[in-house]
């Protein structure tokens, strides 16, 4: 007995090429299909726009934390050589503003990788110890899988997908509870 | 259209523009300021005509540069295995036959230095007990500047007519082995290596040794960024251009994003060069380094912070956003900033030096060199230079009427060379990669496939 509470059942089909996946997407949309998602081993091009995935946000995020990043460095050692202690280093002003750019550059940035990445992880749910189940294994290896979510879905609904996917060159078709 | 014709019209403005930059050249010459001339021992006025002949070195050597580097991109690019530029690399090719025309301007200025016709560079007077230049002798003579430069540039222009025939030749017998395309390979990579060296000798030579005591191991990078990014903006320009005449429609919105990166890219490596340079020498506090920078700083301000507004704060703030790089009309605004701001960059590396040496000539004001700074006579940096001298502390009208004339120059050989040949090359290996070139931006839900 598989254990459902508070799980979706998928019904996914596996795809060879990336051509054929990118072909059998337009066919999805042309029927007005509605994909829960899409896995691939590698990035493919164009499939973005063919899901009507928005471009992301992540690096506004970026030119915020970078923003802070340069604040940060400027202003803390602004702070520090003028106010908190003063050193005169090599005869320059305690205000050395060239000396601060490099250190400054350094930490926009430190803060923007940094916060991006912490971003992009919190964003994906992958926190230290989760344990996340993949729809097969092989995805991450030579396949390309469209997945629905047919957990509330008719009979008839299930036989329109499946008419779908042997209508555009389906290597494999399976259903699981995730 | 898969050829480009070189109409009557576009003649006839490039051939005006020359005509106003001959007639601003000859003006240039007449037109010296006063602070400049002088009155020799023996009764007779002294004039360097150093307005005419910085104007035509700062120009020859801005223009040379991006013909120069334009052809290291494609040799750069072959050699990287890239594929994106390939349907409009006739366009760079094109740009690289204006090389030829700069090795005339710049052997007119090198024999003119044998003659002792003008006072561009420190070295070129009389450097008896100048231990610093006569140090620097064995390099800074007008034998290695007129050879070097006959050689270097005639090397780089026997790689460039190599590579183009073999690119038209391709056009013509290209096959399936893309034998073409090897050949083409293994005289790229040589290039590069022959062209990283000697590209940074040359600039040395003729840049910056006009500050003769002075030397930056970051000069020529520096001075090399700024030609890639004067190289790429004028690609753009060109490129909007063309495009707005129903040629090369093949070059889509992707190839001009991947224009305005390298634009946006190379303005901050110049930037981070510039910046190098500086922060060493402003640290070191070496006098015979940093007055360099002071002089710049005191005596001409807004060439010098003019430059850092021009050449990275708007560059980098406008060409962050992804958007922006795929609007002609931004591209168009900061193509046309960064290559006036790289102009007005060289003018800022040649113009305040020439200063000093003919001030030195002509016995004028009251200048220390360096190594008189060393023996204490700081106070005198400068004195006698803080004056504005037109055409030197800004560019003036017959500046700007010089650098029309030789963007019209440049132009004419370019369209010419471009006339010559299918705009879009057959028989690339990578043209059909170009062709589907794509940069994976996935702005809004537009469908692209």
């Amino acid at each position: 007995m598989v254990h459902t509470e508070g799980k979706s059942k998928v019904l996914y089909g596996l795809y060879n090429d990336d051509e054929v996946l990118l072909k059998a997407i337009s066919e999805a949309n042309h029927r007005h299909l509605d994909i829960m998602d899409v896995f691939t081993p590698f990035p493919v091009h164009g499939l973005d726009p063919l899901l009507g995935l928005e471009e992301s946000r992540l690096h506004q995020a970026g030119f915020v934390y970078g923003a802070l990043g340069t604040l940060t460095a400027f202003l803390g050692m602004s702070w520090i050589f003028t106010r908190d202690w003063p050193i005169i280093f090599g005869g320059k002003p305690y205000w050395s503003v060239p000396a601060f750019i490099p250190i400054t550059f350094e930490l926009t940035v430190l803060f923007a990788s940094i916060g991006m990445v912490v971003t992009f992880y919190t964003i994906c749910g992958l926190r230290p110890g989760v344990v996340n189940e993949n729809l097969d294994d092989r995805i991450s290896d030579d396949k390309f899988c469209v997945a629905f979510d047919t957990t509330h879905a008719s009979d008839a609904e299930v036989d329109e997908l499946n008419d779908f996917f042997q209508a555009t060159g389906v290597e494999e078709v399976n259903t699981k509870w995730i | 259209m898969t050829h480009y014709i070189l109409e009557s019209k576009h003649k006839s403005v490039t051939l005006g523009m020359i005509a106003v930059g001959v007639l601003c050249l000859i003006l240039s010459f007449f037109m010296e300021p006063d602070t400049l001339t002088g009155v020799g021992a023996d009764g007779h006025a002294i004039n360097t005509h150093a307005r005419f002949w910085t104007n035509l070195l700062h120009n020859s050597v801005f223009f040379t540069g991006i013909a120069f580097i334009s052809f290291f991109v494609i040799t750069a690019s072959i050699t990287a295995y890239a594929g994106w530029y390939v349907a409009f690399k006739r366009l760079w090719e094109a740009f690289g036959s204006f090389m030829i025309v700069g090795l005339v301007f710049m052997m007119i200025i090198a024999i003119a230095g044998f003659l002792h016709v003008h006072h561009l560079y420190h070295w070129g007077g009389n450097i008896e007990g100048d231990r610093i230049l006569e140090g620097k002798a064995g390099f800074l003579n007008n034998y290695w500047y007129t050879f070097g430069t006959l050689i270097i540039v005639g090397v780089w222009y026997f790689f460039y007519r190599k590579m183009r025939s073999l690119s038209l030749a391709e056009d013509e017998h290209g096959n399936a082995g893309y034998e073409h395309h090897k050949t083409m390979r293994k005289w790229a990579a040589p290039f590069m290596i022959i062209a990283g060296f000697t590209s940074a000798a040359l600039i040395w030579q003729w840049v910056m040794s006009i500050d003769g005591h002075w030397y930056s191991t970051m000069f020529a990078w520096y001075s090399t960024a700024s030609w890639f990014v004067s190289a790429i903006s004028l690609t753009i320009l060109v490129m909007i251009w063309l495009k707005s005449k129903g040629y090369y429609q093949e070059v889509t919105d992707e190839h001009m994003h991947d224009l305005g990166k390298f634009l946006f890219a190379f303005s901050i490596f110049w930037t981070y060069l510039w910046f190098s340079q500086y922060m060493l020498i402003w640290y070191a506090n070496n006098g015979e380094e940093t007055i360099y920078f002071r002089e710049r700083i005191d005596n001409y301000p807004i060439l010098f912070y003019g430059n850092l507004v021009m050449n990275f704060a708007l560059p980098f703030l406008i060409l962050l956003r992804n958007d922006t790089k795929r609007k002609y009309g931004t591209l168009i605004f900061v193509s046309v900033l960064c290559l006036f701001g790289h102009w007005w960059d060289y003018f800022q590396m040649i113009k305040p030096g020439v200063v000093h040496t003919v001030h030195d000539y002509i016995g004028h004001g009251n200048h220390s060199d360096a190594l008189n700074d060393m023996e204490g006579h700081i106070d005198e940096v400068g004195h006698g230079a803080s004056e504005f001298i037109s055409g030197f502390t800004l560019p003036g009208f017959l500046e700007l009427g010089v650098f029309v004339g030789f963007l019209g120059l440049f132009l004419f050989f370019v369209l010419n060379t471009l006339s010559k040949a299918p705009l879009v090359p057959k028989n690339d290996p990578y043209l059909g990669e170009s062709l589907h070139h794509h940069v994976g931006y996935g702005g809004g839900n537009e469908v692209h496939h």
